[in-house]
């Protein structure tokens, strides 16, 4: 029942954050959609993880099923990667930002323009 | 638009819910036991994270290393015309920070030398002693903690662990070496690498405040 539950939240947070991804249009509401449904995503795993009344998958801790060990080890390389590719796109919204403007991406579609001297000139 | 993303969202999520619901017969776990006695740790997950899925612990480590140098890279030619301002000062906070960062550098220590035998390991070490650093530079200033923290020293710990962690893993590709020790060495390197990196994207960030 519980990795039902979890279940459901991870959907839950997967769908809000991807809705919030595709259809808001500022940049900084995007990476925080693409942060919620990753978390979601990272809940999905380990709720897929559950079995009634399993141990950890650790040994030596006495008779029974074990939870499923594959999808912990995926979540770990989720979170990290999840934490250093966000702290990425958050240096190149800094960066339009600083040359545009504005974090709209229909207004950053619509207009050109030269980059600042100090980030690097042309582009 | 917003109709054919509600349909392509409903699909996804209509997916995920089937991969949960039963239909699919799950996979039969394999026992701890022979998996500890087979690796020589006890920690299933830390067993699949640094034995049978190696490779792809080694790409994820190259990859955080590279998005690491890229925000530090991109940051560093981010110059502010106007000074940054000043960060607060509390002598309550300095001192709370100055007593906690001890414990909680000791607490990193355990969570990476004893991943193998129970919950913890490397990438939960480095994010602990990562957000030690970050209440500390809170508490102290960043300017003050980075010139305590010397930026090229770090560099030269962050990429020598990597450099080590690879030569490790190396090690146990092609000797087949097994053992405590192996998952000891590379749970203390991977948190070392992890909290220098989780440090400098604080600190880069932290150094770039100001209006936009």
């Amino acid at each position: 029942m519980e990795g039902l539950a979890g279940a459901a939240l991870a959907i839950a947070l997967v769908g809000l954050g991807l809705w919030t991804l595709i259809v808001r249009r500022n940049l900084i509401w995007k990476l925080l959609g693409l942060n919620v449904g990753a978390s979601g995503a990272v809940l999905f795993l380990v709720s897929l993880a559950h079995r009634p009344g399993a141990r950890p998958p650790i040994a030596g801790l006495g008779p029974g099923p074990s939870a499923d060990p594959l999808p912990h080890a995926l979540v770990l390389t989720a979170i990290v990667i999840d934490f250093a590719t966000l702290a990425l796109a958050l240096v190149y919204v800094i960066f339009l930002t600083e040359s545009r403007r504005t974090q709209d991406v229909r207004r950053l579609e619509r207009e050109e323009g030269e980059w600042p001297e100090r980030l690097g000139g042309s582009r | 638009m917003r109709a054919l993303a509600a349909v392509a969202l409903a699909l996804l999520l209509g997916l995920l819910g089937l991969g949960v619901s039963g239909i699919f017969p799950r996979p039969g776990v394999p026992g701890g036991e022979e998996v500890a006695e087979a690796w020589g740790a006890k920690n299933v997950v830390a067993t699949i994270v640094l034995g049978v899925r190696l490779w792809d612990t080694l790409f994820e480590i190259l990859v955080y290393a590279m998005t690491i140098a890229g925000v530090k890279l991109g940051l560093r030619r981010l110059r502010w015309e106007e000074p940054l301002p000043p960060v607060a000062e509390t002598p309550l906070l300095r001192r709370s920070a100055d007593l906690l960062l001890g414990p909680a550098a000791v607490f990193a220590l355990y969570v990476a030398s004893s991943g193998h035998l129970g919950p913890g390991g490397g990438f939960p070490a480095g994010a602990i002693l990562g957000t030690a650093l970050l209440l500390l530079a809170l508490a102290k200033g960043v300017e003050r903690l980075s010139a305590e923290l010397r930026e090229p020293t770090l560099e030269w710990a962050e990429y020598g662990s990597i450099v080590v962690i690879l030569a490790l893993a190396g090690a146990l590709l092609l000797l087949g070496r097994r053992g405590t020790a192996y998952f000891i060495a590379a749970n203390l390197l991977i948190a070392v690498e992890v909290a220098i990196g989780a440090w400098v994207v604080l600190h880069r960030f932290a150094l770039s405040r100001g209006e936009v």
